[in-house]
């Protein structure tokens, strides 16, 4: 063999190692022919179970709905709140499909992609408290579910007024059933966790009292960081999932109403 | 493949917090380990007491507290009391927790440590003329403690890792909370875990050979 074939034939072989080498998360999941969401249970109603134990809500959907454009099969993987990131870290789930708000803080972290979905913040107090409105938590014992973007803005609330106190649950079951026992008084959450769950009949003595003057809470798929690949996808989704009128579907389905603006008007993305 | 580039300098800058929350963590230890040794000396009192209703109490509480998780304890002192209207704040709820669960667990340690003892020797302090509270205060208790001591020291050890169950009960204060809250913020999971968890160790391993070395001076012959 001369030197030019030995070349050639070395080129050929790193290129078809090196190709096989740079299948990204999005070649992976096409070829592995399923699809892991992280998806919250705990959260309706954009992640619950039904009544047959069956993973049930928005999120569900969406990942179903994104499985399917992909040609895959979907596989919901219930994560908690908190345990989002060690179960993409570690490999158990390919994207989160589980109201993730996107923060420039956890985008240093992982990947986000544009919003799919927003949040309105609601006061749900406990009818004993005397908790009218948003100003009347000042003072007062709240909570909210640990991690979430409410609870976030709503202690830092809490510092700024410099009294009454702050407790974050760990589930926002936890959070209701404080409320209903009186624990706290009120608490801030997204406006369709606080219909749901008043009018669940889980708990009593609870009303919707206002709406929190946060920002409006808008949520994203999220996946690795590098995964540029991917989250190019997952945007194109989030795209024509709105232009075909597919998220307006789902959200009359699961929340009811008009379906929220996902764009921010004078800026781009 | 674990991919995931570390950021310690972003996790590091909030060490100062993760130790503040420790302080809180040790002090509801500390406090649990205190009530927890009040109460097992009374239950172990109910237990010798021959009243058939205090022993039933010492029985229920010590089959209780060894028998059911910790998680359990904690979760029923908050939400379980609360749905009685007996509101405890998620600091008094995790503390009347582990005290309760020490409690359970000392006791039976103060049980065991009383059957090592020999009855003989009981008698024998009676048949130098000391009454039988005198045998008890001189010959039984010094032994007793002398042998339920380091079992103790590994309940203490228990009671500090045992206070990261807080946060089920809206705890944010202490180590555990802390870091739950930091890591919600920021996502960067495994700097904050890992730090939390070198800090638990440190804390765990200080207990205990300050106890070895407590122990070493107290029960020298």
């Amino acid at each position: 063999m001369n030197k030019v074939s030995v070349l050639v034939f070395g080129l050929m072989a790193a290129t078809a190692l090196g190709g096989a080498a740079h299948a990204d998360k999005l070649d992976d999941i096409i070829g592995s022919g399923t699809l892991r969401c992280a998806v919250v249970l705990d959260f309706p109603p954009m992640g619950s179970r039904d009544a047959d134990n069956q993973p049930v809500g928005f999120d569900v959907d969406y990942c179903n709905d994104l499985a399917k454009a992909l040609g895959v099969t979907a596989e919901i993987v219930e994560t908690p709140f908190p345990e989002r990131i060690p179960a993409l870290m570690s490999g158990r789930v390919d994207v989160g499909v589980a109201s993730t708000s996107d923060t420039l803080e956890r985008a240093k972290t992982v990947g986000m992609t544009i919003p799919y979905f927003a949040f309105e913040m609601a006061v749900t107090a406990n009818d004993k408290s005397g908790v009218k409105s948003f100003e009347d938590m000042k003072g007062k014992v709240v909570g909210a579910t640990a991690g979430t973007y409410e609870a976030i803005a709503l202690e830092e609330q809490v510092k700024a007024w410099g009294e009454g106190e702050f407790r974050p649950y760990q589930t926002q079951a936890d959070v209701f059933l404080a409320l209903s026992q009186g624990q706290i008084d009120a608490t801030v959450s997204t406006s369709t966790v606080a219909q749901a769950n008043v009018k669940s009949g889980n708990f009593t003595g609870l009303s919707v009292v206002g709406k929190a003057p946060f920002d409006t809470d808008y949520v994203a798929l999220f996946t690795n960081r590098e995964e540029y690949g991917l989250i190019n996808y997952l945007n194109l989704f989030i795209n024509q999932q709105v232009r075909t009128g597919r998220y307006a579907e789902l959200y009359e389905k699961w929340v009811g109403g008009e379906a929220p603006d996902l764009t921010v008007g004078g800026v781009y993305r | 493949m674990f991919n995931y580039t570390f950021h310690w300098n972003q996790a590091l800058r909030a060490l100062p917090q993760m130790l503040d929350g420790a302080l809180v963590t040790l002090q509801v230890a500390v406090l649990s380990m205190v009530i927890g040794l009040a109460c097992a000396i009374a239950l172990t009192g109910f237990r010798l007491s021959g009243s058939r209703i205090l022993s039933g109490i010492a029985a229920v509480w010590v089959e209780v507290a060894r028998n059911t998780p910790a998680l359990f304890q904690i979760y029923m002192a908050h939400f379980g009391l609360g749905n009685f209207g007996i509101h405890l704040s998620p600091y008094a709820a995790l503390l009347a927790g582990i005290a309760f669960n020490n409690a359970g667990y000392l006791a039976e340690n103060f049980r065991g440590a009383l059957k090592a003892i020999p009855e003989t020797q009981t008698r024998a302090g009676r048949s130098l003329g000391m009454n039988s509270l005198q045998a008890f205060r001189f010959i039984v208790l010094p032994q007793m403690l002398r042998v339920a001591y380091l079992p103790a020291t590994n309940q203490m050890v228990w009671a500090i890792l045992m206070t990261s169950l807080g946060v089920t009960v809206g705890m944010n204060t202490d180590l555990a909370g802390v870091t739950q809250e930091l890591n919600a913020r920021s996502f960067r999971t495994f700097e904050f875990f890992a730090i939390a968890a070198v800090i638990y160790y440190f804390i765990a391993k200080a207990v205990t050979l300050a106890a070895r070395a407590l122990a070493w001076r107290m029960f020298r012959y």
